[in-house]
């Protein structure tokens, strides 16, 4: 079948988020230059939030080779498209590759000079081998991306079997490649912005919730999708309550690690763990920590528990905008008080750029992605799976 | 149950079954067959190998807890390793019960059952040991808040109080879930019941069912119900228990994965002990139509993937321990790799980590051979792999002048070793006693001729 035909028009979706990513950038091309700190600052938040979307589409796609659902079949076109915006990431790494002391403690000479644990840190946390190990997670990730799309078109183009196979056998080895360079990327993106500091769970928390904000996101581009041929065959209410499932299932993965990590630091109460916290309870840190378990948590809890709200395409749309929001509003309260002082952390607010950056680097991002989107038909892939929703 | 979509591959159950077939086969196992002769020869050996805890226990009662081999600085030893290694075992039962359940898993049910029952046992043998290291076992309701004139309450800020009533209320859901499970097959069983006893008792446990719509309405619901309950409890269990170790400041204990790490090794321990008691009593009562190379295949998946994730925590707690530049953190990984207790540490990366990446291999999956075997390296590897978190942070903590050895007795190999034997021996009589698997579950797996459609 020819990809024209198969392919919806999302020029006007893909205008409109090209628009606002340019509106964005102009705001903060206008903030960088009354406060250039607060700018790399916002950047990197937006770096990292739109980062994960595409790497976590690459880790759900091969979940969904290994183990397969119905879920999968409706979003893979949508995940592969995902991963093919991956080399849009790699530009945006640029600006922070180049500005490393501006963002990282660690990577400032003047400031490691007096400090003894970051000199005794440097053997991991210095600016070569910082950019040596993001080097590695893209390869890692664009290898992936290469040979999920690769095999997949000839899959389709009826490698059958063959490319099944191929595939489901690069998915195993790739998910742990995955939960590590997640993991690892974390570490350096995120922790390491509080060098003396650090969680073994932080990890945990980047990939669970990551895949709540891809999750959410697919649900967003699905529900577009399937007013129009060719998914408006396909989908069916059940396939986005299989998809609430899952969204729930990471919200109360995302709580259960949170909820684990500040017990176990509150426990301990050691001098290097518990500043992380004492920074984020002050102010209006504190604030955001009350509405994340609130509207983090507890609502998408209650929400997403109940059936009907999931089935229901403009219920569960809503409930996916709201959770992308709180995902940037869980990534902010960590990323951006680690840029102050334990005692000043709660005089600082968060800044209009750390909305701005994230509206204007995802707005290009959305860009990419829905061009990436278009490029190849939306007819699933293994459409026999669906038929009739039975078996 | 509404909708079922689920894509059907390879079969879960093995071809040319009808109803019948499926019942006599598998209530025939406890009333009509002749027993094996190897279930008597288990059933004595385990019943023998149990009155090693008995005699240990009971001595540990009369003379107190100095029979043990723990002291300063090593005060958890033995006696919380495998209260923590057969609190893992049991999440297999819940795991495959609760959350295969609700996620319509079909090969669950020709598994769940055992599973189930696994868990009632392990978490039994669990729940002795925190109770006789208390030393005064006669005195373990203390351990609850209750309103007494010594005006004494638990600490409700410590894990171990958490852990009174995580593992309560785990026991109690568990037993629950298990015995409403039964009852659709428990009244087949007072049917087919040839003797006045039998008839007795499983009709007195069956509560009265019929098999009416209205009962099977109200059991579809009760099960489902049961099932949303027991799933966090998956995860909450072996949570609280890691809480244990990581609320604490020692190196080795005190570290923010730790709970999804365990939960992870508690489904990797309890699958590991399925196929351990499985592989063999599938062979013993030839049960092969029923526990099905797809079920080998998808429980050897389980446990590869909990082995990785078990094997990402050994990474990260060595990782950490030099990203921290802290002195003792790094110390702590050091004393791991070449400090007394080593060969603990390697033998547990050799269980955990190194034989279990056999499971990638598909062929070995189906393999019944590679996989007891690999399943016995696991069971070994998770309780070294509490050996190493628990005695082996202890004895070597910050001061020097504090260091010390943790050799168990006698009296601790004792109680381990005869738990097992009391878990093996109570395994063994319920399957002399119960439909080992799921009658009316594995019934619906029948595929009906000439109709390929839906349920």
């Amino acid at each position: 079948m020819s990809s024209q035909t198969m392919t919806a028009d999302l020029s006007g979706f893909r205008n409109k988020a090209f628009f606002a990513g340019v509106a964005g950038t102009v705001a903060c091309m206008a903030g960088a230059l009354s406060n250039s700190d607060q700018f790399w600052r916002s950047y990197l938040l937006a770096f990292i939030y739109w980062l994960m979307i595409p790497v976590t589409c690459g880790g759900l796609l091969m979940l969904h080779h290994l183990v397969g659902g119905q879920w999968g079949v409706v979003l893979r076109r949508q995940l592969e498209a995902g991963t093919r915006a991956l080399p849009f990431n790699l530009i945006l790494a640029i600006p922070i590759a180049l500005n490393l002391p501006k963002l990282y403690e660690w990577a400032n000479h003047e400031h490691t000079a007096h400090d003894k644990i970051l000199q005794q840190k440097a053997f991991w946390l210095n600016p070569e081998f910082f950019l040596i190990r993001l080097g590695i997670y893209f390869l890692i990730w664009l290898t992936l991306r290469y040979l999920l799309n690769n095999w997949s078109y000839d899959q389709e183009a009826g490698g059958g079997e063959t490319a099944k196979d191929k595939l489901r056998n690069v998915s195993g080895p790739g998910l742990v490649l995955h939960v590590l360079t997640v993991s690892f990327a974390s570490f350096d993106l995120g922790m390491s912005l509080e060098p003396h500091w650090m969680s073994s769970i932080y990890g945990f928390l980047y990939i669970v919730g990551g895949a709540l904000t891809t999750m959410a996101f697919n649900i967003l581009v699905l529900a577009r999708l399937s007013e129009e041929e060719p998914m408006s065959h396909h989908v069916r209410p059940n396939h986005f309550a299989d998809l609430g499932t899952l969204m729930f299932a990471f919200t109360v993965l995302w709580a259960y690690a949170s909820m684990s990590q500040y017990l176990i630091i509150w426990s301990g109460n050691l001098p290097e763990e518990t500043p992380f916290y004492v920074k984020r309870f002050h102010g209006p840190w504190l604030t955001m920590a009350t509405f994340l378990m609130v509207f983090h948590f507890a609502l998408p809890f209650f929400l997403l528990l109940m059936r009907f709200n999931k089935r229901k395409k403009a219920i569960i749309t809503k409930i996916a905008s709201f959770m992308m929001f709180m995902r940037l509003v869980d990534l902010m309260w960590y990323i951006a008080p680690a840029f102050h002082e334990v005692e000043e952390a709660g005089h600082h607010w968060p800044h209009w750029m750390d909305f701005a950056a994230p509206v204007a680097v995802g707005g290009l991002w959305v860009g990419v992605y829905v061009w990436q989107l278009g490029k190849r038909s939306l007819e699933p892939v293994e459409v026999h799976r669906l038929a009739g929703g039975h078996h | 149950m509404t909708e079922q979509y689920h894509s059907a591959t390879a079969p879960v159950l093995a071809p040319g079954h009808n109803n019948k077939s499926v019942t006599e086969k598998i209530a025939g196992v406890v009333l009509t067959q002749k027993t094996p002769k190897g279930w008597f020869i288990v059933f004595a050996i385990t019943f023998m190998v149990m009155h090693a805890m008995v005699f240990s226990l009971g001595s540990l009662v009369v003379r107190g807890i100095g029979l043990w081999g723990i002291n300063q600085p090593v005060g958890w030893g033995l006696d919380i390793i495998n209260f923590v290694w057969w609190i893992g075992i049991g999440h297999a039962g819940t795991l495959i019960s609760a959350i295969l359940l609700l996620l319509r898993q079909q090969w669950r049910m020709s598994i769940s059952r055992f599973a189930e029952a696994m868990t009632i046992f392990a978490v039994m043998c669990a729940g002795l040991y925190p109770v006789f290291h208390t030393g005064r076992p006669w005195l373990a309701y203390w351990l609850l808040p209750y309103p007494n004139t010594m005006a004494l309450w638990p600490q409700p800020r410590s894990p171990l109080v958490w852990d009174v009533f995580a593992v309560s209320t785990y026991m109690t859901v568990s037993i629950v879930f298990w015995y409403v499970g039964l009852i659709p097959d428990l009244g087949t069983m007072r049917d087919r019941a040839k003797t006045m006893f039998g008839k007795k008792m499983y009709g007195f446990f069956s509560l009265g069912w019929r098999g009416s719509a209205r009962h099977w309405h109200v059991y579809e619901t009760a099960s489902l119900l049961l099932a949303g309950l027991s799933t966090p409890l998956v995860v909450s269990v072996h949570s609280v228990v890691s809480f244990d170790f990581a609320a604490g400041i020692i190196p080795g204990w005190h570290t923010t994965v730790f709970p999804p790490y365990f939960v992870a090794g508690a489904v990797f321990a309890g699958f590991a002990m399925v196929l351990t008691l499985g592989i063999p009593i599938r062979k013993l009562y030839g049960l092969e139509d029923y526990i099905t190379d797809k079920h080998l295949d998808n429980m050897a998946k389980v446990m590869l993937t909990t082995g990785l994730v078990v094997v990402y925590g050994y990474f990260l707690e060595v990782f950490f321990a030099f990203y921290s530049a802290n002195e003792y953190e790094i110390a702590m990984a050091h004393n791991r790799f070449s400090g007394p207790y080593s060969a603990m540490y390697w033998a547990l990366i050799l269980c955990n980590f190194i034989v279990p990446q056999l499971l990638w291999i598909h062929s070995f999956r189906r393999n019944t051979t590679v996989l007891f075997i690999v399943s016995m390296f696991i069971n070994v590897g998770m309780w070294l792999e509490r050996f190493v978190i628990i005695p082996m942070s202890l004895h070597r903590d910050f001061l020097p002048s504090s260091w010390g050895f943790y050799m168990p007795t006698i009296f601790d190999w004792g109680a381990f070793i005869g738990s097992i034997g009391f878990f093996t021996f109570m395994m063994f009589l319920f399957i002399r006693g119960l439909p080992m698997i799921s009658i009316f579950e594995v019934r619906t797996l029948i595929k009906k001729p000439a109709q390929g459609g839906g349920h």
